[in-house]
């Protein structure tokens, strides 16, 4: 059984890679990883809180345009694994999937430009391939690029599979509470960068009244977030109709059309 | 199938179309590198159908080399501009090949500026609140939705190579203005929710306690409550979003020092669980 779920957990690792990369059905977010995990480990609750958390931590970041980011699904997974395994308490399993989880996610910055890097002769050798108009060799050649990638994190989950335990078994018996607890404590705090680093990207000055009204909605009247959400649909709605109306008349006053590509963003 | 400009008879059926837009959303960013980029996914992609335009294997070759070249754009985005390449070359075959690879290196910038933002950043804060919001309470439901709309999302994707390769250029242009102000108004969403997160998702209780005599005064709930809910999240927002616009430390650092804080703070007792 323990074998089943470790392999099953390996190729989640394989597959959240490849979707992310390409048909984007279930991604590598936190949140949406912790699903399938948690239906593997047979422990559902305790992997969506680990998901939440780290999801929470990941809002602001994309790897857009090439960059390398930590993968929080990475540190996700691996996290509800080796929490599942040695702990059934919540706040203590979100303190081991932390401890786990955020060095395996840095790591994820490296092993990413690592297969970036690999994946450069990939490219290469796909052309010479090419050159040679061998087009099954070329085909053959492409495929190396996916395997890649799916090993670097197919490698750290198994290296976490094997080791993880053990290590973090030794950790809680030996280190005091006030550790486990400050690590708990870290867990509820550390959405705030991903809050933080999303009101950089987004235009958080422009539509200060936005985020003040989100924050009253919740912190006072605590409205659930689906219904946030709502209000904010209504607001954007307002926005989209009566921006869509002015657009036509502008355009038509100088006959061209614009593409605005969001300058204001990066104030 | 019919295409308005074009004379000659359609060499590529629907069912191709299709395939290669397939191919495109499954190799994407799969074969990534520092060199091309998604150049060698465009190649993936587009073979099939250039076979049926190129019968000539010179010609092929050519048309492929020519993919082989850096290209990178939001994936969705590059469905639209791959399609409209793909009508390129099959009305003018190997004279288009220029104008193809001006076209695809001219439009992946400012589609990606939009699709980048609407995609990967307001998408996924808006649907990650949510989900990760009902996580956290050990709810699986919105982590369901979000899939559910991936899929929907998909058939959507199908549809931009459709009108990139039916309707090229003239839609991308029509579209890029409405698309401006539906990121405006996404972000508008968008900045609602993560308002609305601070208070919800980011937890600090102090464990503190004033005595005076017999009474015994609660910092947490005696006190900061009283000013405001929320209001360690609300400062510790606003100090990491100045440290992070500061630039003086990176993410990785900021974490660090937030789980090290947290550390000391529990080893004092400052903050409990």
């Amino acid at each position: 059984m323990e074998i089943i779920q470790a392999i099953l957990i390996i190729a989640l690792a394989c597959w959240m890679v490849m979707d992310q990369q390409g048909l984007v059905l279930m991604t590598w977010f936190p949140i949406m990883i912790s699903v399938p995990a948690g239906i593997i480990m047979g422990d559902l609750t305790t992997a969506l809180m680990i998901g939440g958390t780290f999801q929470l931590m990941n809002l602001g970041v994309a790897n857009i345009g090439g960059s390398s980011v930590p993968n929080w699904g990475l540190a996700a997974l691996v996290g509800i694994y080796v929490a599942v395994r040695t702990t059934g308490d919540i706040e203590q399993a979100k303190a081991v999937a932390l401890a786990v989880g955020v060095p395996v996610g840095m790591l994820g910055i490296q092993l990413d430009v690592l297969a970036k890097l690999l994946n450069t002769y990939v490219g290469n050798a796909a052309k010479k391939a090419l050159d040679q108009f061998n087009l099954k060799k070329m085909n053959r050649i492409f495929w190396l690029g996916p395997v890649i990638f799916m090993l670097s994190t197919a490698v750290p989950t198994a290296l976490c599979i094997i080791f993880g335990e053990q290590i973090v078994n030794f950790i809680l018996s030996a280190v005091p509470e006030w550790f486990t607890n400050g690590l708990s404590i870290a867990g509820n705090m550390l959405p705030v960068v991903g809050i933080a680093l999303l009101l950089q990207v987004m235009p958080a000055k422009k539509y200060l009244s936005m985020l003040l009204a989100g924050f009253v909605f919740s912190a006072y009247l605590n409205v659930p977030m689906l219904g946030v959400s709502i209000i904010g649909l209504a607001l954007a709605y307002y926005f989209f109709t009566t921006n869509m109306k002015k657009a036509p008349a502008a355009a038509a006053e100088t006959g061209t059309v614009i593409i605005e590509e969001g300058d204001e963003w990066d104030e | 199938m019919s295409k308005p400009e074009s004379n000659t008879p359609s060499k590529l059926t629907k069912k191709d179309v299709t395939k290669a837009a397939f191919r495109y959303m499954l190799m994407a960013c799969n074969i990534f590198n520092y060199e091309s980029q998604q150049g060698p996914a465009v190649v993936y992609s587009l073979e099939k159908a250039l076979r049926k335009i190129y019968p000539n294997d010179e010609d092929y070759q050519k048309s492929l080399e020519n993919h082989f070249r850096y290209f990178n754009t939001t994936t969705a985005m590059g469905n639209i501009i791959l399609g409209a390449a793909l009508a390129m070359e099959e009305k003018d075959g190997i004279n288009s090949l220029d104008a193809v690879q001006n076209f695809k290196t001219g439009m992946m910038g400012p589609l990606a500026g939009i699709g980048d933002t609407l995609i990967w950043v307001l998408y996924p804060t808006i649907m990650g609140s949510i989900a990760a919001y009902m996580g956290l309470q050990g709810n699986p439901i919105g982590a369901i939705i979000w899939f559910i709309l991936n899929i929907a999302f998909l058939f959507v994707r199908f549809k931009l190579f459709d009108l990139g390769y039916t309707s090229g250029l003239k839609m991308i242009t029509a579209l890029g203005d409405k698309l401006s102000v539906f990121t405006e108004a996404a972000s508008i969403m968008g900045l609602t929710v993560v308002g609305a997160l601070i208070p919800s998702v980011i937890r600090m209780t102090v464990g503190l306690e004033f005595t005076m005599g017999e009474v015994a005064l609660n910092i947490q709930t005696g006190v900061l409550d009283q000013i405001m809910p929320a209001l360690l999240p609300a400062l510790l927002t606003f100090a990491v979003y100045k440290v992070l616009a500061s630039r003086k430390m990176s993410v990785i650092q900021v974490i660090f020092a937030i789980i090290i804080l947290a550390l000391v703070c529990s080893f004092f007792g400052i903050l409990v669980v």
